[in-house]
């Protein structure tokens, strides 16, 4: 039997009087690819940033990787995200001075300790072997987007999360991207939750959820869609 | 009084007794025990010292100990500098070898202590209430160590290290103590013999047209300067050298690991290691810069009169009363100032311990003419450092001020002028023309 390797009870988060998500029961099982969709303000990054310990819940319970993130205390948290996850932005938010190898010795670094010869295999795995010296306004948008993920895999996390990693990409660097992604899941075994406005994207996961206005109104796996 | 002098043994007791037992791991209770009898023993050693023995040979032994640990400090830190030997050894290892370095350190650590209360009389009381209470610090700081966190680590020459600056930051805190002005005289010595006999060695031609430039540059190496800093490197080099071999320390190989990331994270964890291990050596660092400070700058203030100036009757004669504007008899040291034809001498009257009064120059006969102050039943040379015991001002030799014929009559003290002057100018002038900066 596959353990879960997200599970919440009740998660809530609140803002003020508002509730970007409410009482949610979610199971990841791991090595599973979740795709999370909903329009804008549906919860989608709410729940992406608690299960990645970016932002804290209001209420309910939440374990991910065996790990009660609100017994954590901040320490616990930062270490928690060091060597548990690894995050795709849409933006990719690269440091813009540095190359592509030091953006993805840079994750190392907060990590452990750099590495640079494991840098570069890191970047020549997604592709980039001829652009390691490459600044990111020297690489177009589907290239600094595998700089990302070359950054988010470096230190073997147990699950990858992506929020709109394609948002920005057109369809073929798409392709290239989730092509990648789902390859490189295969190699590592981390457990993805993608969350997506793309209901292209999300059809490469085992399985999607529907959030509207902070509640899960449907649970597809991809056999029965 | 005595209290506030023992505060700060006090604490430095009780982080000694803390680091033990959190650099040895072979048993809390064990190191507290073996550590709180050797801090017993220290005191009660320093107690049958003073009872027996001089203050100064007391003293010198007790003093002897703590140059023994610094010499010990410098084993360590060579051998853990040549790091092949550290690993390979398994010396350094046991319980045998726990209960004889927290012994050793608590003895040393209950004599210096305990040296505060050579003042007090012979009286068994308060040594017996310095030992309780150095018990209690020790058990006090095995329970104050189970609260620190697991990361910070002592290694062994960290501990030696860390136990050996307190020890002399300790005797930093008494001028009979102290390690480090007796040192830089020592260096200076050194220097100064050293070149000598290096020149007459090389048969140097001591020649009237090149001597003067010659010992332009020769004279740095009889200043006083020199034996600050040849002693600031004897002090600090065994930490520095244990702050290098922490720093250098090889890290395990984890070339096994075939995750590369979890590979770097045992690594950074060794870094982490390494760092957290140096934290008790800069400390080290960091207690014995305080006791050169306190060396250099004591927090005993010496009783240094501005000197009298006085004159002599036409037929030379120099009488200071014993008892007017100046009692003569207050066992303080009382200073004057002659001058004559366009020179001036400087000389001292003191009763000593044995009641009777001494007229010395203020200078002596090897150092610069930076003159003498007066603190805790001594003289100290303030250009070397020198202590000097009032029982022996008046007798000649060594950094000792340079004895003064004198006569007592009328109530007085009698010097002749001439003989002053001459004694000044045989001395002190003359040393200082020929040696130029000092010794």
């Amino acid at each position: 039997m596959i353990a879960n390797i997200i599970q919440t009870t009740g998660l809530t988060r609140s803002y003020g009087d508002i509730c970007a998500l409410k009482p949610l029961d979610v199971q990841v099982p791991e090595g599973e690819w979740l795709s999370v969709m909903g329009h804008s303000g549906s919860g989608k990054s709410t729940f992406m940033n608690l299960v990645g310990g970016l932002d804290r819940p209001s209420a309910g319970s939440l374990s991910v990787g065996g790990e009660d993130l609100l017994a954590l205390t901040e320490d616990g948290l930062a270490r928690f995200r060091r060597e548990f996850i690894g995050i795709i932005f849409q933006q990719h938010h690269l440091v813009p001075y540095l190359t592509a190898v030091e953006n993805v010795m840079m994750a190392q670094y907060f990590h452990s300790v750099p590495d640079e010869a494991e840098a570069r295999s890191a970047l020549e795995r997604v592709g980039l072997g001829h652009r390691l010296k490459n600044r990111p306004g020297e690489l177009s948008g589907g290239e600094q987007q595998r700089v990302c993920i070359a950054r988010a895999i470096i230190n073997s996390p147990k699950l990858l999360l992506g929020d709109e990693p394609t948002g920005n990409l057109d369809h073929k660097s798409t392709i290239m991207v989730m092509e990648l992604l789902r390859e490189l899941r295969s190699e590592e075994r981390f457990t993805v939750i993608m969350v997506t406005h793309n209901q292209e994207v999300a059809a490469w996961g085992d399985r999607t959820i529907y959030l509207d206005d902070g509640v899960l109104v449907r649970d597809e796996r991809a056999n029965s869609r | 009084m005595i209290v506030i002098k023992l505060i700060p043994h006090a604490v430095s007791w009780a982080v000694i007794a803390l680091f033990l037992v959190r650099g040895f791991h072979a048993g809390r209770l064990m190191v507290i025990i073996s550590g709180s009898g050797g801090f017993a023993l220290g005191a009660l050693g320093a107690l049958v010292l003073f009872r027996l023995l001089p203050p100064e040979s007391a003293f010198g032994i007790i003093r002897g100990g703590l140059g023994v640990s610094l010499l010990l400090l410098w084993g360590v830190a060579v051998m853990a500098a040549y790091r092949p030997f550290w690993k390979r050894t398994t010396y350094f290892e046991g319980t045998g070898f726990t209960v004889m370095c927290a012994c050793l350190a608590g003895c040393m650590a209950g004599a210096v202590s305990a040296s505060r209360l050579s003042g007090s009389g012979t009286s068994l009381a308060p040594y017996l209430a310095l030992i309780l209470v150095g018990g209690a610090l020790a058990s006090y700081a095995g329970a104050v160590e189970k609260r620190i966190p697991e990361w910070f680590i002592v290694g062994g020459p960290s501990l030696a290290a860390v136990v050996v600056a307190l020890l002399l930051y300790g005797s930093s805190l008494s001028l009979r103590l102290d390690l480090f002005a007796p040192l830089t005289m020592k260096v200076m010595k050194f220097a100064h013999d050293f070149v000598h006999q290096f020149m007459e060695s090389m048969l140097i031609p001591d020649h009237v047209f090149i001597r003067s430039n010659l010992w332009k540059y020769i004279g740095v190496l009889f200043g006083k300067e020199i034996g600050f800093w040849g002693a600031l490197v004897i002090w600090f080099t065994p930490l520095l050298l244990i702050v290098y071999a922490i720093q250098f320390e090889p890290l395990p190989s984890v070339a096994h690991i075939r995750q590369g990331a979890e590979r770097r994270r045992l690594l950074a964890v060794f870094i982490h290691i390494r760092r957290y291990r140096l934290i008790p050596a800069l400390l080290a660092v960091l207690v014995l810069t305080a006791a050169v400070y306190r060396s250099c700058v004591p927090s005993v203030e010496y009783w240094d009169p501005k000197p009298i100036v006085v004159t002599a009757t036409p037929v030379g004669d120099i009488f200071i009363p014993r008892k007017g504007d100046i009692d003569l008899e207050d066992g303080k040291l009382h200073k004057y100032l002659f001058r004559q034809g366009g020179k001036e001498a400087r000389f001292f009257i003191i009763m000593g311990p044995s009641g009777k009064l001494t007229v010395v120059l203020d200078a002596c006969a090897i150092c610069k003419p930076d003159g003498y102050g007066q603190a805790e039943g001594t003289v100290i040379c303030y250009y070397c450092k020198t202590l000097i015991p009032l029982d022996t001002v008046g007798r000649s030799g060594g950094c000792n001020p340079v004895p003064l014929a004198f006569s007592e009559k009328d109530d007085g003290v009698h010097i002749n002028a001439v003989t002053l002057m001459n004694e000044w100018d045989n001395t002190v002038q003359t040393t200082t023309k020929v040696k130029g900066a000092g010794k």
